[in-house]
């Protein structure tokens, strides 16, 4: 187990180096430049180019650009006033994982416990029901849910804040929207699962031991059911940070997704970088975790030595 | 069961001449992968029903973009954000021309009807929708068929030489797929500036992986199989092996991908016109259509509607169909 | 010997889509205490779902036993009981062994902890008591090294070793009944009579009585007192095992025991019965076996014929037992006896 974290780590550091190089390319690449007013001179553009160091060869702006990141030190936004990037993100960083957070876990609660009725009633009609809305959650964008909730609970109806993040009732609207395909998604996996496992011979054999019905799902099914959905926590993590940028968005969210959006719009280099940065480290982190986590919770693989 | 004994005579007990090549016939007639595969989806109704609206849509998005009599990209302020009206349909309270109970149509003078009303810029939203509609699955189709070319020759690759070739691209595609999507995308946008061309690109950059894991997996499986050996043993080459045995065996599992990825790039391509990096005006697609639509939601929710509803439709026909091959050519997967 | 099980005309049906399966078609069965009783017959004969039914656990729907069957045990009937009276009676009085080993144990279960569920559930153990008779257990059945196995999970056991677990836990609570179906068909043949000598000397031990349920007539050899012949649903021919090895009676069993290999054959081939079994979804109007029976007479195929007391132990459904019916001869290849009738 040891040698196999060591390895996954490996490959987490060898990914993430990848990832900050590509941005760092990419963003020497792109075409426009942050210092478009016209109002500006040819030498005070130099002076700016001068004081971001962008008149350096790339190869030293790299390792400047490295050194520092190494030092948590992601440059100045250029849209900010020279604000440190760090800092931001810092700021906003918070608001985003509430929000995220706060839609894997509904979703999941929701999700799992969908997924285990359907598939316990395999073939009737609370399984069709579950797959058809799943069938629907999955295949619409959460920016459409987005929309027809803001347009009817908030301008319509006004049960809800439309936008903003000031307190509890800000959150229902933008958390629900993300979470929908969340549901979905794991209703579905676990369905599949709990259709799979309750047909499996220890389930006689529980049943047969004379344990309660409850017990046998509880104990048996739902627990054997459980262990292959955390793999599809890791997709799930890069859907909802892909879903937050739109839904900040649309709900006026003031996070690091919304934060995103703005930045690519003004071409905010620095900011890009780090929020690319953040999101992919994210990412990563998350598939990490989710492999040492199957490692853990399946005895199968937790003794054999984590040959995942 | 029990039998008065008076009904069994004695004639009965002669031996019987029973045709034992009855027992032995094989019942159902014998039928090839291709036919059951068919046989079976057609008997999804869901998956039925979506290829008829997926077809529709696809007639519609092709045809009225030329043949309404109204330009898409043609703007007229004075026609600005006017509510849907279906002359014909006049009593249906949303194809009526009104907006909070105001005939719009009358207070400006105009004679024409919108059928999906026009937007801000006083564009019909009719064409617009479907010129949308027909960019969107443009974009999703090309990046399905890139998707199935770099999959299946990459996996393939993979799969079928295995070894260190394997190895070596396996090691590549784990840092790439270890990096979301969403990044590559963004970043391959930003250097090449929003349009078809590159979004098409930035959406297959990372969409073709999983393709890819899914025909490296069904070569390695295969290549082992008895009928492959016996091929290889009567001296086929590598090519023959691949074109003749592996692929048309993995066919299956590909079509079903192909049919998942269309939904996936519908969505991207939505997606990217949220965050400012769609397609820009005046072209259309359904996502830059949906998301001028929202800066004006409050007001005209209209104008958000049809394009909305299009790409719903769209992305749940996609996935049923999606579904329905999926069962249909491995039952085993039906639940 | 008093009667502890006693099934009566058992049905069970399964309705299908688009198709309703007569499983097993009026089935009389006894067990008495302490015996061991082989239910034989290739498979879709509805030896398996009978023994299910015993159990309560035929899955409902899409199955379903028939109006008019009892399951009698100990003089109560099984087939009345609510699912909570089931539990009661599931691995404390009658308990069953599975065929496969390798997919009968939950995979991420401790085994202590998979042997200690029943015993906390009927015997009312508290852990620690039930945890010390799982080691207990697990010794009996001969597991070495009990105390620390018994912190071990499925997958770290041999199909063997995993199949004295499954044992260990049908016997957990000294059960009246056990049903053993195909316990050794998935193992190896020198793991196979491991496990049937273990199952012998615990029988011995705990006077459990065994319903045995197999395809195999040398396992009914080793095992049993009585046999059940089953086909098509329904019983053909029960008797003692010398009744049946040494004076079958119905062209079925004959052919069963023609189809064993034996050590001293007087010929290398295998024979085996032309044909396939009846489909229950459609079955035959007379004797299941007509279609596929050498002897089949006219009367066979739509009547279906009564049993014929042969002994009081012994008893066969067959037309050829008929007084109208030419007098048959056995065949020579059933091998171990095949003394002339009468």
């Amino acid at each position: 187990m040891g040698r196999y974290i060591l390895k996954r780590i490996g490959y987490m550091c060898i990914t993430f180096y990848v990832v900050i190089t590509l941005t760092f390319l990419s963003m020497k690449m792109l075409p426009g430049t942050p210092f478009q007013n016209p109002k500006l001179t040819p030498t005070q553009i130099n002076q700016l180019k001068h004081y971001y160091g962008l008149d350096q060869p790339i190869a030293v702006q790299y390792v400047k650009y490295m050194w520092n990141l190494l030092h948590g030190d992601m440059g100045g936004s250029f849209q900010f006033g020279n604000e440190s990037v760090t800092a931001l993100l810092m700021n906003k960083f918070p608001v985003s994982l509430d929000l995220g957070l706060e839609a894997i876990i509904l979703g999941a609660v929701i999700g799992l416990l969908l997924g285990i009725i359907a598939g316990l009633h395999h073939g009737k009609a609370m399984d069709w029901s579950t797959m058809i809305f799943a069938a629907i959650g999955t295949s619409i964008p959460s920016f459409i849910f987005a929309g027809v909730l803001q347009y009817f609970l908030g301008v319509y109806v006004r049960a809800f804040p439309v936008a903003g993040w000031n307190g509890p009732s800000y959150h229902f609207l933008p958390v629900v929207s993300l979470a929908v395909g969340v549901v979905a998604e794991i209703a579905l996996f676990m369905r599949t699962e709990m259709v799979e496992v309750i047909n499996q011979d220890y389930i006689v054999t529980a049943q047969a031991k004379g344990l309660s019905r409850f017990t046998v799902v509880y104990k048996h099914a739902i627990r054997n059911a459980l262990i292959p959905v955390v793999t599809i926590l890791g997709p799930l993590t890069a859907a909802i940070i892909t879903g937050s940028l739109v839904i900040e968005n649309i709900f006026g969210i003031p996070g690091i997704g919304s934060q995103y959006v703005s930045s690519i719009v003004t071409n905010d280099y620095p900011m890009i970088m780090g929020t690319t940065e953040l999101y992919a480290g994210l990412f990563i982190l998350s598939i990490f975790v989710v492999d040492i986590l199957y490692g853990v919770i399946d005895p199968r693989i937790r003794v054999s030595g984590g040959q995942a | 069961m029990a039998v008065a004994n008076q009904d069994i005579t004695k004639e009965m007990f002669l031996p019987a001449e029973i045709d034992r090549t009855e027992n032995e016939r094989v019942s159902g007639e014998v039928v090839s992968v291709w036919k059951d595969a068919v046989r079976r989806f057609v008997q999804n109704k869901g998956a039925l029903l979506s290829i008829f609206i997926v077809l529709l849509i696809v007639l519609l998005a092709v045809s009225v973009p030329y043949s309404h009599n109204y330009d898409p990209t043609h703007q007229d302020l004075n026609r600005s954000n006017l509510p849907p009206r279906v002359s014909a349909l006049s009593w249906v309270p949303f194809l009526n021309g009104q907006e909070d109970g105001i005939d719009v149509y009358q207070q400006r003078g105009i004679k024409k009807d919108f059928w999906f009303g026009t937007d801000q810029l006083g564009r019909d939203l009719w064409s617009r929708t479907w010129e949308g509609t027909r960019i969107s699955l443009i974009i999703a189709v090309i990046a399905a068929l890139v998707d199935v070319l770099i999959g299946v020759t990459y996996g393939g690759i993979s799969g079928y030489f295995g070894g260190l070739t394997d190895n070596i691209l396996q090691r590549i595609m784990e840092i790439i797929s270890g990096i979301p999507n969403l990044v590559w995308i963004i970043l391959l946008i930003l250097v090449m500036k929003p349009g078809l061309i590159p979004i098409t690109i930035a959406i297959t950059a990372t969409s073709w992986i999983s393709m890819s894991r899914i025909v490296r997996g069904s070569m390695m499986k295969l290549k082992n199989q008895e009928f492959v050996l016996a091929s290889k043993s009567l001296g086929a080459g590598n090519a023959r092996i691949v074109f003749k045995h592996l692929i048309p065996n993995s066919l299956g599992m590909i079509i079903v991908n192909t049919m998942f990825s269309i939904p996936a790039a519908i969505f991207f391509e939505a997606f990217l016109s949220f965050i400012g990096l769609g397609i820009r005006d005046p072209q259309a697609s359904l996502g830059s259509l949906i998301n001028s639509g929202y800066e004006v939601l409050q007001l005209h929710p209209y104008q958000t509607v049809y394009p909305g509803l299009l790409i719903c439709l769209l992305l749940i026909a996609f996935n049923l169909i999606g579904n329905g091959l999926r069962d249909a050519f491995d039952p085993k997967l039906r639940h | 010997m008093s009667k502890l099980l006693e099934i009566k005309n058992l049905s069970v049906h399964f309705n299908l889509i688009g198709r309703h399966v007569q499983a097993v078609r009026g089935v009389d069965l006894d067990l008495n205490e302490g015996e061991t009783l082989a239910i034989v017959g290739e498979s879709g004969s509805g030896k398996s779902v009978t023994s299910k039914a015993i159990m309560g656990l035929i899955p409902n729907p899409p199955g379903e036993i028939v109006k008019g069957s009892s399951i009698l045990f100990e003089g109560k009937d099984l087939v009345s009981y609510t699912e909570k009276q089931l539990e009661k009676v599931r691995g404390k009085e009658i308990s069953m062994i599975f065929q496969d080993p390798m997919t009968a144990l939950n995979p991420t279960m401790k085994i202590g902890k998979q042997i200690m569920e029943g015993l906390i559930k009927h015997q009312g153990m508290s852990k620690h008591d039930a945890r010390n008779r799982a080691i207990e257990l697990l010794k009996l059945v001969g597991i070495p090294k009990p105390e620390v196995r018994v912190d071990e999970y499925p997958h770290q056991f041999s199909g063997g070793m995993r199949q004295r677990v499954v044992i260990a836990i049908a016997l957990a609570c000294n059960p009246k009944v056990l049903i053993a179906d195909e316990p050794t068909t998935a193992l190896d043949v020198t793991i196979q009579a491991q496990i049937l000598d273990l199952m012998r000397d615990l029988q011995k031990k705990t006077k459990t009585a065994i319903i045995l349920i197999t395809h195999d007539l040398g396992v009914v050899a080793n095992m049993a007192q009585r046999v059940a012949v089953m086909y098509g649903g329904k019983v053909v021919e029960t008797g003692m095992i010398d009744e049946i090895f040494y004076n079958p009676k119905h062209p079925y069993t004959w052919g069963l025991l023609s189809s064993m290999p034996k050590l001293h054959a007087t010929t290398d081939k295998l024979l085996a019965i032309p044909g396939s079994p009846p489909d229950l979804a459609n079955p035959p109007k007379g004797c299941p076996f007509a279609a596929r029976c050498p002897y089949a007479m006219k009367v066979c195929t739509d009547h279906m014929p009564e049993y014929t007391e042969l002994s009081s132990t012994q008893k066969a459904a067959c037309w050829l037992l008929d007084e109208r019916a030419p007098k048959v001869d056995p065949p020579e290849t059933i091998g171990v006896g095949g003394t002339k009738n009468g």
